[in-house]
């Protein structure tokens, strides 16, 4: 397995650099057509992320639209949407609707089973770079071909920052719950967590299980706080945490400050269906932004005057992978899906010159002259290594005060 | 571009169908409401992907166990829930499928969340061998290509096997036991072996099924396996014909093609809403279907009975 | 109650009918309850085995709640309806549009509720009754309650998208007694439930309507020579089963706190096993069902883990299909 996983890398690799090759040069003035594909969970288990996903991928190809016209530079982002239902099979056939229509990049699927069916089926075969939301580690061992990239930090950098934030905040050594949401993510970030922690010399006294939609969430609320752990991790999404935080609140035993969750359950603002005594006081680690405040209050700020569905977890980072694949395209100066996976490292390259969505039009102007640019987004800045995840990056510690995020320190996390 | 996405069309068609076989077996000849065939499904793809990942058999000889298993699944659930009346039968089949999908999820043995993956190898160099001969007519950049007509190849086979079957002695006393249970019993054939043994082939066919779901998704997971195919399967059936083996292929043709061909229309709805359209339309299908032409495009109204 | 032919044979809706064998299956209930408390108390002590007991009936309260319509409509029309779960989400959605109408929660709630019968009633004027004139089959009443299922959910999620709602309740506030604690709304779910079985129970029993349902269900034929009005009948069981749909469906989404247009279906196979549990046409069968299931899902997380839970229904539903097919209050079921 190893040396044919090498084998294959190293084949993707070379035709991507042939690729990049030859499509780097003179098409720099000429009109850019791209064309950018969502897999969204409409429908389906995970249907509830459908609608702010599709929104943040709508306010990023209008944002893109606007740098190019800002920029002077005739370029015309179109967006096409896919149901992946939650469902292999379904993303697969999805993904070839995409492909069907053109196009160049894949933003989505939100989970890992997913990814891997519409990299196999699809994606690999044609070059065109995949930007899943799922964070299992397993999409870094699979043989991509160097076309999977994530804004979102796999499960081991994130269960290492969260052992970080529980050792600054609860102390080393002390006994944790974990809950988590029946699903690849919680399953694989659980198990990781789990590993680090008692690598650290601490102890797991609990790990809760539940399926998103049941009747009652409040025998396994009951099971942690039971566990009279120190510290508390709950992996979730902000939808069903709603639910399963009400139920927590409900033992009657619950200490909030005592929380700890991971990135999807980063939000700047509480959403009004979870109940304050459920996350005010919590800690959370998400991906760091070195100079993410700005960013983080445009993208609000546009999330908010759009209107329609409220902010949720993870928007930024899809938001980021749309930006970073029309950059890509822009760079390339072509919207062939190889020649855009071939450039995604030549806009987040450390030491040029850095760009984030307030000044998204220069961006493109430097883009388009074949520059190397730095897009730092609203997620964080991105150092995608060989296998397409962020590399060892700065992680936030933020906390829940009144409602709102409030970033309290940096770990760094390898 | 296009030529892929029918393809794809046409490897779902051909993976359901050979899927609705097994449901036509059961609900149309035999009078049998089978809800779990998802279930049967997933035994065969998991069993598949499992003893080639972690036991090293070869993928053809665990295709064989794939179907071993599922049958004997079949008889399991035959066996237990038979005696029950239809429409019991037909939740308590639901049932079943769901509690082999949780375990599925949930259990160490299958990988659980994580699912299953790198059990193909065997297929794709099969694929690739077979990629390189369409090559030499021009057909090498079409990669679904060999999974399309291997699967086609096994959906016609085993329909032509299923055909024949119908005309044997043992195919009319299905027929028999469908418009009067009682008469046939009465003729001193046994009705529970011969709905048993309906299940089982429903079962083994199911099986089939999910080798091909496992090769086209090349990752193994249970929401492939929800109960939703199970009512398409339905869905296919009554639209190509009650009691019509080749209505099976007329009906996977145009199910998948409506419910596919839904995606490639550019509306000016949201991407949520169009994907809730082409639920809505089939549903509306399914409703108008049953109410105007309950025997399906090619089937016979006379056949269309099944006891409660 | 050995009266006339009618009223002998109209005792399948009711928990009290005769005969020592029926009576005994619910005194078994009781007991293998009983026992299997004494054995988690025992187990894993008091706290913690009532605590599951009262999540138990809460979320056994929904399912319950939820089931009495599903079973009258089993009971009485002799439809599987797998579209009812989606009512329920009707119930709640309508309680989102006349809030967003400007009503007050409450007045909302019960504009959806009526919504909710009225749709119902709709579905029966549309879709089964012609299905039912044509003599349709199982198998197509089947795929119609299927299609239905999906034009609803689809539909629903069609104008209001599959984003999480809340009808903004307070979802934490809760009620303690010793070491128990309760969420207030839970705790008004429960008692509306035992209501509400309460009242259809006896509407069923003593109401004139009631009694032609009942008859209805257990002899059509006679029924409708013996003169009832088979058309109303029909018409208040579906426009009844959409209401307690409704209500359930608002009670669920009020006390849980979010939810999207999945819920129904998500709910409706423990829907059907609490229906098939209490027997089938059973008001106060559906909740004692309903109960029971929510029992043994609460109080397999002390001896699983949670994860299962979802799978300890499916396996009650078979388990009691193959013992006990006509339920814990049915009778013996005859062919049809």
């Amino acid at each position: 397995m190893g040396v044919s996983l090498k084998a294959g890398l190293l084949a993707g690799w070379t035709a991507v650099s042939i690729l990049a090759v030859t499509a780097t040069g003179p098409a720099a003035a000429a009109s850019l057509d791209l064309t950018i594909g969502a897999l969204l969970e409409s429908t389906g288990p995970l249907s509830e992320l459908g609608p702010p996903h599709e929104k943040a991928t709508k306010l990023a190809v209008e944002a893109a639209n606007k740098a190019a016209k800002d920029a002077g530079f005739d370029a015309t982002v179109t967006l096409t949407s896919a149901d992946s239902q939650g469902d292999p099979q379904a993303a697969l056939s999805a993904a070839r609707t995409l492909v069907d229509k053109n196009a160049a990049c894949i933003v989505g699927p939100a989970t890992t089973p997913e990814s891997i069916s519409v990299l196999n089926g699809i994606t690999l075969q044609r070059k065109i770079s995949l930007w899943p939301t799922a964070t299992s580690t397993r999409l870094r061992t699979v043989k991509d071909g160097g076309t999977i990239f994530r804004t979102v930090p796999a499960d081991d950098l994130q269960a290492k920052a969260l052992v970080l934030a529980i050792e600054k905040h609860i102390g080393k050594g002390k006994n944790v719950a974990i809950a988590y949401r029946n699903e690849p993510y919680g399953d694989a970030l659980s198990k990781g967590f789990t590993k680090n922690w008692e690598d650290e010399g601490g102890k797991v006294v609990a790990t809760v299980v539940y399926d998103p939609q049941q009747a009652s969430f409040d025998s396994e609320a009951g099971q942690v706080v039971a566990s009279n752990a120190d510290a508390y991790v709950v992996i979730d999404y902000p939808e069903t945490y709603a639910k399963f935080g009400a139920a927590l609140v409900r033992t009657g035993k619950f200490d909030a400050k005592k929380l700890f969750v991971p990135d999807a359950m980063a939000f700047a603002k509480v959403p009004d269906s979870i109940p304050g005594e459920a996350i005010n006081g919590a800690y959370g680690v998400a991906a760091g932004a070195p100079t993410g405040t700005e960013s983080v209050a445009l993208f609000n700020k546009l999330w908010d005057e759009a209107g329609g569905v409220p902010n949720t977890s993870l928007t930024a980072n899809i938001f980021d992978a749309t930006i970073l694949c029309f950059l890509s395209s822009v760079e390339a100066g072509s919207a062939e899906p190889g020649a855009i996976t071939g450039k995604v490292r030549s806009v987040t390259q450390e030491g040029a010159p850095q760009f984030t969505i307030a000044n998204l039009g220069d961006a493109v102007k430097a883009a388009s002259a074949g520059k190397p640019i730095d897009y730092v987004g609203v997620s964080g800045a991105f150092r995608f290594m060989e296998n397409g995840d962020p590399s060892s990056s700065p992680y936030d510690v933020f906390q829940y005060q009144d409602g709102k995020q409030v970033t309290i320190e940096q770990v760094q996390v390898q | 571009m296009s030529v892929d996405f029918w393809i794809n069309v046409g490897v779902l068609a051909g993976i359901y169908g050979i899927f609705t076989l097994g449901l036509q077996l059961n609900a149309g000849f035999i009078g049998l409401l089978n809800f779990g065939q998802a279930g049967f499904m997933a035994i065969g793809a998991y069993a598949v992907g499992l003893l080639v990942v972690d036991f090293g058999w070869s993928l053809w000889l665990a295709l064989l166990a794939g179907i071993l298993l599922a049958v004997i699944g079949g008889l399991f659930v035959g066996i237990s829930s038979l005696r029950l009346r239809s429409d019991h039968f037909a939740i308590a089949t639901i049932a079943f499928a769901e509690i082999v999908r949780y375990v599925l999820q949930n259990a160490e043995f299958s990988g659980g969340n994580q699912g299953v993956l790198g059990y193909d190898e065997e297929w794709r160099t099969l694929s690739d061998w077979a990629l390189a001969k369409l090559a030499l007519i021009g057909l090498g950049d079409y990669t679904q290509l060999p999974l399309f007509i291997a699967v086609w190849l096994a959906f016609l086979v085993l329909l032509a096997v299923l055909i024949v079957l119908q005309g044997t002695p043992w195919g009319r006393v299905l027929r028999g036991i469908r418009e009067d249970e009682d008469a046939t019993a009465a003729l001193g054939k046994n009705v529970f072996a011969y709905k048993l043994q309906s299940l089982a082939i429903a079962a083994a066919l199911a099986a089939v099924a999910g080798f091909f779901v496992a090769l086209n998704v090349t990752f193994l997971y249970p929401s492939v396996f929800d109960p939703t195919f199970t009512f398409f399967g339905y869905a296919m059936l009554v639209l190509g014909g009650f009691a019509s083996y080749g209505g099976v292929v007329l009906g996977g043709i145009l199910f998948w093609t409506l419910l596919e061909g839904t995606r490639l229309f550019d509306t000016a709805l949201s991407a949520g809403q169009q994907a809730s359209l082409r639920f809505i339309i089939v549903g509306f299908f399914l409703l108008l279907l049953s109410r105007l032409r309950p025997q399906g495009l090619l089937g016979n109204r006379a056949e269309m009975r099944v006891r409660p | 109650m050995a009266g006339s032919n009618e009223a002998g044979k109209a005792d399948a809706l009711q928990p009290h009918g005769a005969g020592t064998l029926r009576l005994s299956r619910p005194v078994l209930l009781l007991l293998v309850i009983v026992v299997l408390f004494a054995a988690l108390v025992a187990l894993y002590g008091f706290d913690a085995t009532a605590q599951a007991t009262v999540n138990g009936l809460v979320a056994g309260g929904y399912l319950g709640l939820g089931a009495i319509g599903l079973s009258l409509i089993l009971g009485i029309l002799k439809l599987v309806n797998f579209a009812h779960g989606d009512l329920l989400v009707a119930g709640a959605y309508f309680t989102i549009l006349f809030g967003w109408l400007g009503l007050p929660l409450v007045v909302a709630m019960l504009f959806a509720m009526i919504a909710t019968a009225a749709l119902a009633v709709l579905t029966e004027k549309v879709v089964w009754q012609p299905l039912r004139q044509a003599g349709a089959g199982t198998l197509q009443l089947f795929l119609s309650a299927i299609g239905l299922a999906l034009v609803l959910r689809f539909g629903i999620q069609f104008f209001a998208g599959s984003q999480v709602r809340t009808l903004g309740a307070d979802i934490v506030s809760s009620i303690t007694i010793g070491p128990i604690h309760l969420g207030t709304l839970q705790a008004v779910a429960l008692v509306t439930g035992l209501v509400v079985m309460a009242v259809v129970g006896l509407a069923l029993r003593f109401t004139g309507i009631g009694k032609e349902m009942r008859a209805f269900a257990d002899n059509r034929a006679l029924a409708e020579v013996s003169g009832i009005n088979t058309r109303r009948i029909i018409d208040v069981t579906w426009a009844a089963s959409g209401f307690l749909a409704a209500l359930a469906g608002i009670l669920y989404a009020v006390a849980i706190g979010s939810f999207n247009p999945n819920f129904g279906v998500t709910l409706l196979l423990s829907l059907f096993a609490a229906t098939v549990l209490g027997g089938i046409g059973n008001a106060y069968g559906a909740l004692i069902g309903g109960l029971v299931i929510g029992l043994s899902q609460e109080w397999s997380t002390l001896l699983l883990n949670a994860r299962w839970k979802p799978a300890v229904g499916f396996a009650l539903l078979i388990l009691m299909l193959l013992l006990m097919p006509q339920g814990i209050f049915g009778k013996a079921r005859r062919r049809s």
